[in-house]
């Protein structure tokens, strides 16, 4: 038995492991709600909207794993007035994510920082005006994989993801330094 | 106030095993906010300070904004400010990525909780980010500055000299009778090799006091290697790190710059005489002068190489490094809404450098960057910055030497409402300075 242990190989060794293991990724969508705020404005406006994200990465250790993240909201009835619901808001953020596994459940706490961009279309009487943006993002949140099989888990996520995408220019308007943040609920499937 | 902070510091003094104090940590966390929010409202009448549940209300409904404050309070003052969350956690025994989410939380609470004005999201970027670099960068020079195996007056001066770059621990240890009591020094307290270099003398430069005439003022340089990529393998983050402050007699700070390798590996077999090694480094940047102030948090990864000439511990040294600046400052016109006079923004860039080294002390130095920031507050601009130099130290007798630099500044801000702003700033020191260095075998 003493000498079993050290000499165990390298598959049974990765099957030890209580969550994720080697390259993984993530595929998953939801529900999620935005709140768009900008400087020298008095209110902040919220909108629902559907989000999705993919995550790719590796194993640095038994409870932490790092990865790659795409994260993406879009709001087809989105206005910046509350009596307005015509304009298209799409945002994304790349990000850079760590998932840390504090016990040997599925549970983890997710952090990231990355890039953002932002889109903004507005339908008008010839077309439609679109403000384009990049910026930075940072995430945070929380989840949990559920585990299928040895291969695969369902994992639920609730993240939230700060993105600020600089000035929107609308027609007939300025949003100044728009910050806008996302709060997400969403199920994916993994492979690990 | 002062109830509530000696009851928990008094706590601290059953709990002086090296074993994490998670609850401990995040305590002292939530009192460093309480303490400072206190202190403004009740002894400095700040009116910012007087927050409560309906300011609480109102910034989780409202959420974030860009904040006004000066250049040196959101670029030096925050990132301090972020280090004393981090080394809350620090000493109270838990590990550098554990930490920090004290930092990062640290600051959430303190922008949503700690004060009147709305969460602002630069502040939290610098404090956070800014707060682990240069939280670990004192943490490490103070675990080497104490001395657990030293007594009497330099004891007690070495705990003092410690005492402003990290407060939270000097006070634990206060508490916990770390003073004056005589034990084992954490692993922190030998950096297994380092340079230390202090010195003065005078800078000259064009446009430092007056648009077009050269003027002389004086400065001070503090300059720490701690570790040696090539002398120390990678064990834990900030085993290796840099950090260089620069101070000038008309305007104080004039740069602080701080690296430090959060991971590293060797790329060939160190038995080798040519060695290259991969580093991935958080770097904190803050730089004054009229061509510029900048700033920021980031991250950079690239390769350090050293090639030994001969036998006498002579080589050659070269770093290339490409970084992502998380969030960046720049100084910049037409910033737009309030007070604010820079834009902040994310960006990107690259440094190289080359050196001539005797068992890792630098006798020569050569060095470029290029940093690019896209403004997403302030102005709607796009800024390059970039610096290069050359720095020569020249020994005299065993210990002191004389050290000229030369260096350039230079900037160019692309505007899309104004003229593009392109501005020069050569600059040129010459300086007394004291070198000790330690543990190099190279």
């Amino acid at each position: 038995m003493v000498l079993t242990a050290p000499v165990a190989p390298a598959s049974a060794q990765r099957t030890d492991r209580p969550h994720r293991s080697g390259l993984w990724g993530e595929l998953g969508a939801g529900p999620g709600r935005v709140r768009i705020a900008c400087s020298g404005c008095t209110d902040v406006v919220t909108a629902g909207g559907v989000t999705s994200y993919v995550r790719i990465g590796g194993t640095v250790s038994d409870r932490v794993v790092i990865g790659f993240e795409v994260f993406s909201l879009l709001d087809r009835g989105f206005g910046f007035l509350s009596a307005d619901s015509t304009s298209t808001a799409e945002t994304a953020t790349a990000a850079v994510v760590v998932l840390w596994f504090p016990s040997r459940r599925g549970f983890f706490f997710k952090g990231g920082a990355g890039i953002a961009a932002g889109q903004f279309t507005i339908p008008g009487t010839a077309g439609a005006d679109t403000s384009n943006n990049a910026g930075i993002g940072l995430t945070f949140g929380v989840g949990w994989d559920f585990a299928i099989s040895r291969k695969f888990a369902i994992t639920t996520n609730f993240a939230a993801y700060v993105t600020a995408v600089g000035d929107v220019i609308l027609p007939g308007r300025r949003v100044d330094d728009v910050i806008a943040t996302m709060y997400q609920a969403g199920i994916s499937v993994t492979f690990r | 106030m002062t109830g509530p902070l000696l009851a928990v510091l008094m706590a601290v003094q059953f709990d002086s095993t090296p074993k994490p104090h998670t609850v401990m940590a995040i305590a002292q966390v939530a009192l460093i906010n309480t303490f400072v929010n206190r202190v403004d409202a009740w002894v400095f009448k700040q009116d910012w300070a007087r927050s409560g549940t309906r300011v609480w209300g109102e910034h989780l409904r409202l959420g974030w904004e860009w904040d006004e404050d000066a250049f040196t309070t959101n670029m030096f003052a925050h990132p301090y400010h972020g280090g004393l969350y981090f080394n809350a956690a620090r000493a109270n025994g838990i590990g550098f990525f554990q930490a920090v989410p004290y930092a990062i939380m640290g600051s959430w609470t303190w922008e949503y909780f700690g004060e009147k004005y709305r969460p602002s999201l630069n502040d939290w970027y610098m404090t956070s980010f800014g707060g682990i670099t240069l939280g670990e960068v004192f943490h490490r020079i103070t675990a080497t500055i104490r001395d657990n195996q030293a007594t009497g007056r330099g004891r007690t001066l070495r705990e003092l000299a410690a005492l402003p770059m990290d407060p939270i621990g000097s006070l634990n240890r206060l508490v916990r009778g770390q003073w004056r009591a005589r034990g084992v020094n954490p692993p922190e307290h030998n950096p297994g090799s380092y340079v230390f270099r202090i010195g003065g003398g005078v800078r000259v430069a064009k446009r430092l006091i007056a648009d077009s005439t050269s003027a002389r003022t004086g400065a001070m340089l503090v300059d720490l290697l701690y570790g040696d990529p090539f002398a120390t393998e990678y064990r834990s983050p900030f085993d290796v790190f840099g950090v260089r402050l620069m101070l000038s007699s008309n305007g104080g700070f004039s740069s602080l710059r701080a690296s430090g390798r959060v991971y590293g590996t060797n790329l060939n077999n160190p038995a080798h005489r040519a060695r290259h090694v991969l580093a991935v480094n958080t770097r904190y940047d803050y730089f004054k002068n009229p061509a510029q102030s900048v700033g920021g948090q980031s991250i950079e990864i690239g390769i350090n190489s050293r090639w030994p000439i001969g036998s006498r511990g002579y080589a050659f040294r070269t770093s290339l490094f490409v970084d992502g600046i998380l969030l960046g400052a720049i100084d910049a016109s037409g910033t737009g809404l309030g007070v604010r006079t820079y834009d902040f923004g994310p960006g990107g860039g690259a440094r190289w450098e080359f050196g001539f080294d005797r068992h890792g002390a630098r006798f020569v130095r050569v060095f470029g960057q290029w940093e690019y920031i896209h403004a997403v507050s302030g102005a709607t601009a796009d800024h390059i910055v970039d610096f290069s130099g050359i720095e020569a130290n020249i020994p005299i007798t065993r210990g002191l030497g004389i050290a000229a630099h030369s260096t350039i500044f230079h900037r160019i801000s692309r505007y899309s409402t104004a003229p593009k702003d392109e501005r020069n700033y050569p600059e040129a020191r010459l300086l007394l300075v004291w070198t000790k260095a330690s543990g190099l075998k190279l």
